[in-house]
């Protein structure tokens, strides 16, 4: 109580610190927070190439996948440790590509149970039901919840993907990466969808049902996937991007250490700011209490006593700053993600662990504040500090 | 008993590299227990100075002469840790200013309460005491009231309950009074000296009023950094053996 009364006593001022912490809090939790999203689709990314090998032409992330042959398909399962070779197809759900934040949406295309129990990262259904060996020759859809959202699907109605209807089968589990934005249909239905987006020209030129934009190959158990992709590399020859989990951690790893660095930037801007605020606010607070100062070390305050008192006052200015940062931040994100939600668009994921972290950093970020004035206050004479004016 | 007892006190202040000002030339003092003292003196004669000394509050100047000594109670105290001095303030004696020093955001049962605190007596037990103390100088009324709502009479009574609360052995008031009109002055004086006859607390005051000085147990009289005369009555002449004729 008494703190609050002390805070209240040099209101401006302490507004002015606890909203330069506040806003560097605040800060600290939107951008952690975008972060956390960034690494969850990471980490689902990771998690989804491990123990197998996915080959294209031209890459995904780069832009400009080009189809390949379904004989490509063959050519591969032949190939010594794979214990199978599966094509499917994807593309952007949107025909005009047009750029959008975070991981587009997308439809993909494969043969149901063609990985032939080989796969590892399982989706829970939601409603409804997988594909399965009867949908191959359907118009049929399983959804990502994301994407389920945005188009206001729901089991057994239909939902037009690029310029065809479907029936949706199935809604998935939530599963804060990739897939949540995907619509899943059987291989057949992907390669009509892809020939059908392709200039008039070169459609005479394709079969459907020859062309696929991705093999997924499971290798025997036992088999490396660097040692399979060796021997596919000598194999397809270089117009093949052939991706492990180990080459996809590589390259979204760099994506993961910027966003961390700009986080750490982030934190270490405010912790200046906010920190050399604090120390003003506190060492202006400890000259105008000299006299009180003095008073109290006269009438038997010890020296830890004055320093413990200051430290935790500077500490509760960086509590209620962060308390105050972390709200705004909440506010910000739970907003954007609300507004993001239509489009698909949820940016933001905010953890406990940011939201505690976030405040526990602006408590202690007060509380070293705190030290240069303390130690300042419990260092004067009490009796010139009773004399002071 | 004699329970302050210092010898050899000095201090001078450096107030730049070249000039010094020496406010105690070297004092003796003997304060005795549940005495009433007052010290007197010119404006600048080192009376502060003393009672800062007396008080703990700074330690005697070690150098530049014979070895200075400041015994509390027969216990040396003249070269103890900023520590020790802290915590003997806090328990053994009790502080009453000029301008009253209470702490302004405080109420006055909270002023009072912090020198329970600072002696270890924490929570009810110090409110209680607290309590008791401002009954004692008659303003449980306003224990809830700030500096800032008391009249200045009643503030200095706040700070004598704040200094004789922990029932300190010492207190030490430098003008008590300076600052009240006779009437105000008459009525702390009057709070001063029925706790030194009921509860037997040794009192050192600090006045320029002759009146408060009248009505103490001894004066000092201070002038120019040294004790003139310490208001003791003169030791009585040692007689000389008389030599009376033998009656034949
Ligand atoms: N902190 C200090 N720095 C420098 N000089 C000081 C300091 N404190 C006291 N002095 C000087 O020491 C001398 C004695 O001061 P002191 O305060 O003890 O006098 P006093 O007898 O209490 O006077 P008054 O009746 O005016 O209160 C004075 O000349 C004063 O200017
Ligand atoms: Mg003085």
């Amino acid at each position: 109580m008494r703190l609050v009364r002390d805070l209240g006593r040099r209101k401006l001022r302490s507004t002015l610190t606890i909203t330069g912490i506040a806003i560097g809090i605040m800060a600290l939790v939107v951008f952690g927070s975008m972060a956390n999203k960034m690494n969850a689709l990471i980490g689902g990314g990771s998690k989804y190439y491990q123990g197998k090998i996915v080959v294209s032409v031209g890459s995904m992330y780069t832009g400009g996948v080009q189809p390949m042959a379904l004989s490509d398909v063959e050519k591969i399962q032949k190939v010594a440790g794979v214990a199978v070779a599966t094509p499917s197809v994807s593309m952007m759900l949107s025909t005009t590509g047009g750029a959008s934040m975070g991981v587009p949406d997308m439809i993909t295309g494969s043969i149901p149970n063609g990985d032939k129990g080989l796969e590892t990262f399982k989706i829970d259904i939601a409603q409804g039901r997988e594909l399965n060996d009867g949908d191959a020759n359907s118009k049929v859809t399983v959804l990502g919840s994301d994407l389920a959202r945005e188009l206001n699907a729901s089991v057994g109605g239909t939902v037009t993907l690029r310029d065809q209807k479907f029936t949706v089968v199935g809604i998935w589990a939530p599963t804060l990466t990739a897939p949540d934005k995907s619509a899943y249909v059987p291989l057949a239905a992907a390669q009509d969808l892809l020939v059908g987006s392709l200039p008039p020209l070169m459609q005479s030129k394709v079969t459907a049902s020859e062309i696929v934009t991705e093999v997924t190959v499971y290798p025997v158990a036992g088999v490396s996937p660097e040692t399979l992709k060796t021997r596919l590399e000598a194999l397809l020859g270089k117009d093949y991007t052939i991706m492990t989990g180990k080459d996809f951690d590589a390259m979204l790893g760099s994506f993961s250490a910027i966003f961390t660095m700009v986080l750490t930037g982030i934190a270490l801007l405010s912790l200046l700011v906010g920190g050399l605020s604090t120390i003003n606010t506190m060492a202006m607070s400890v000259a105008e209490r000299t006299r009180e100062i003095g008073i109290k070390r006269a009438i038997g305050a010890s020296r830890w006593r004055i320093r413990r008192e200051i430290v935790v006052e500077s500490a509760a200015i960086g509590l209620i700053a962060g308390l105050i940062g972390l709200a705004i931040g909440a506010a910000m994100t739970f907003l954007f993600n609300d507004l993001g939600r239509p489009s698909g668009n949820v940016l933001f994921d905010l953890t406990l662990g940011t939201a505690v972290t976030a405040i526990v950093f602006s408590t202690v970020l007060g509380a070293i504040a705190g030290f240069v004035p303390a130690w300042h206050a419990s260092g004067m004479d009490p009796v010139s500090a009773l004399r002071y004016e | 008993m004699t329970i302050l007892e210092g010898r050899n006190l000095r201090k001078t202040y450096r107030l730049s590299k070249r000039s010094t000002v020496a406010a105690l030339k070297g004092v003796d003092i003997d304060i005795e227990n549940g005495e009433m003292v007052a010290i007197m003196g010119p404006s600048g004669s080192g009376k502060s100075t003393l009672m800062h000394i007396l008080g703990m509050l700074h330690a005697p100047d070690p150098n530049h002469g014979p070895a200075p000594e400041l015994r509390l109670g027969g216990e040396d105290v003249a070269a103890l840790s900023d520590t020790a001095r802290t915590r003997i303030r806090a328990r053994r004696m009790g502080f009453v200013f000029q301008d009253f020093n209470l702490v302004p955001t405080l109420t006055a049962i909270e002023n009072v309460a912090l020198a329970c605190d600072y002696a270890g007596v924490k929570g009810k037990a110090a409110r209680a005491a607290a309590l008791e103390a401002l009954g004692l100088v008659g303003l449980a009324d306003r224990a809830g009231h700030k500096p800032s709502e008391l009249s200045g009479g009643e503030q200095q009574r706040v700070a004598i309950a704040r200094a004789l609360v922990n029932k300190p052995e010492i207190i030490l008031a430098d003008e008590p009074t300076g600052n009240l009109d006779s009437e105000r002055s008459a009525e702390v004086l009057a709070l001063l000296r029925q706790f030194n006859r009921e509860h037997g607390q040794t009192v050192v005051l600090v006045t320029h009023d002759a009146e408060v000085g009248a009505a103490c147990d001894r004066i000092v009289r201070m002038r120019d950094g040294r004790i003139r005369d310490d208001g003791r009555r003169p030791a009585e002449p040692v007689m000389a053996p008389q030599l009376t004729p033998v009656p034949a």
